[in-house]
């Protein structure tokens, strides 16, 4: 890591601390400066403005840990079922952990507030983009029908989400949720997503029998 | 102290969903409701104890007003199933999606932590739906119009098909008002999927 990575990395850490402890508006690029030591000039050279820093350092954890998460999505290995499951449940560990449920009321209660809602929202896109593109080619490959792919992104976004997010979020549950309930949550989201993306009958027949998973769901999902 | 009417109660509610939408529930104070519709202060605390209750009344006024018309559309004994779904997401979404809905969710989601309004909306908005949601896919199971699965499942994962599209761009404050053509898209797209996944083969 080069010194002026590791600078962003210290002011990216000490931003986030601020911003969770103290909101958007109670804190100033003035405090972030305080913390990180330096000079104002120098946290403006690494970040524009405090709607970029914030937006930065609120996704930082997220791209990371995606990163990592993607990497469960890999095409050419046929059958996307497993991929899927292991995809779906990783993501849902992380996203509704303390932590990130607290970052994500931020970035709702912020981004209609401080107009940094674009800034987030293009970097979701950005990130469901790859999700996609593994939609895609399970597309081509004729392992899901064809449709458009950035939608059937939404779908299994939506899908994995469905059962725990909101109830965190309202804060009706605290306690975040095991790895045995988000595999849960996960195979029951991916059986839905894969049936209703399912290769239309002529295809199934071609593939033989190794697509059965598409259409028989064992009973403790359902 | 003056006997509490109805009428005033209503024009306080009013007056106050106005006030909330403008400025937020967290900057909005009582002395900003009450300079709208006059009167004094200790007249408003009779009514509504404190910003959060008053909050709260306001956005379950609204979605009470709605809640059983939009569920009211779907009937599990009519023969289109896909029609049924079309025509409850739509309302579903729209009523979801207004900009007093948006306003209101965003706000119980950002003071979830700090007060019971995240709690109050989940279990006065958000269960019921889900309840009667599930009721009716659990009927369309029995009638061997849907693949056999836990109904309450089906129906969460309806509900967040509906709102798969939008959600985020909405919540984020991307786009303020959804196109009543856009709005029907996502819905007509969410239903041809959940049956997809969930209709009898």
């Amino acid at each position: 890591m080069s010194k002026s990575d590791s600078k962003r990395q210290v002011i990216l850490e000490s931003a986030y601390r601020l911003f969770r402890a103290q909101g958007f508006g109670g804190t100033s690029m003035a405090d972030i400066t305080t913390q990180v030591g330096g000079s104002k000039a120098t946290l403006y050279s690494h970040f524009p403005s405090k709607e970029e820093l914030f937006v930065e350092c609120m996704m930082a954890a997220l791209e990371n840990y995606m990163s990592d998460t993607l990497k469960h999505l890999d095409a050419s290995r046929g059958d996307p079922t497993e991929a899927l499951r292991n995809f779906g449940a990783s993501v849902l560990n992380f996203i509704c952990s303390a932590e990130q449920v607290e970052v994500r009321r931020l970035l709702i209660a912020e981004a209609a507030r401080s107009g940094t809602g674009k800034l987030f929202f293009d970097k979701i896109t950005a990130l469901r983009s790859q999700v996609s593109s593994f939609l895609a080619a399970c597309m081509a490959s004729g392992l899901l029908r064809r449709d458009d792919p950035d939608l059937a992104a939404d779908h299994l976004g939506a899908l994995l989400e469905a059962e725990i997010l909101e109830p965190l979020l309202l804060h009706v549950r605290e306690a975040a949720p095991d790895e045995k309930e988000t595999a849960l949550a996960a195979r029951r989201a991916v059986a839905a997503f894969l049936r209703a993306y399912a290769p239309a009958a002529p295809a199934i027949k071609a593939a033989s029998g190794s697509d059965a998973h598409l259409r028989r769901v064992p009973p403790h999902e359902l | 102290m003056k006997t509490k009417t109805e009428s005033k109660r209503q024009a306080i509610l009013q007056a106050a969903a106005v006030v909330f939408r403008e400025v937020g529930f967290e900057r909005a104070s009582m002395s900003d409701i009450r300079e709208r519709i006059g009167g004094s202060k200790a007249t408003l605390y009779n009514y509504f104890p404190s910003k959060e209750k008053l909050f709260f009344e306001v956005m379950h006024q609204a979605k009470e007003l709605e809640l059983e018309a939009i569920t009211g559309e779907l009937d599990a004994d009519a023969d289109d199933l896909k029609r049924e779904l079309v025509r409850f997401g739509q309302k579903f979404m729209t009523v979801l999606y207004s900009a007093d809905a948006v306003a209101v969710r965003r706000l119980a989601i950002a003071e979830s932590r700090h007060s019971d309004i995240g709690r109050l909306s989940f279990e006065q908005a958000t269960l019921p739906i889900e309840k009667r949601v599930a009721e009716f896919m659990r009927k369309a199971m029995k009638r061997g119009n849907l693949r056999t699965a836990d109904p309450k499942i089906a129906a969460i994962h309806l509900l967040s098909l509906l709102e798969s599209e939008l959600l985020q761009r909405v919540l984020l404050g991307v786009i303020d008002t959804v196109k009543p053509e856009s709005l029907s898209g996502a819905v007509r797209r969410a239903v041809d999927v959940f049956l997809c996944g969930y209709e009898r083969r």
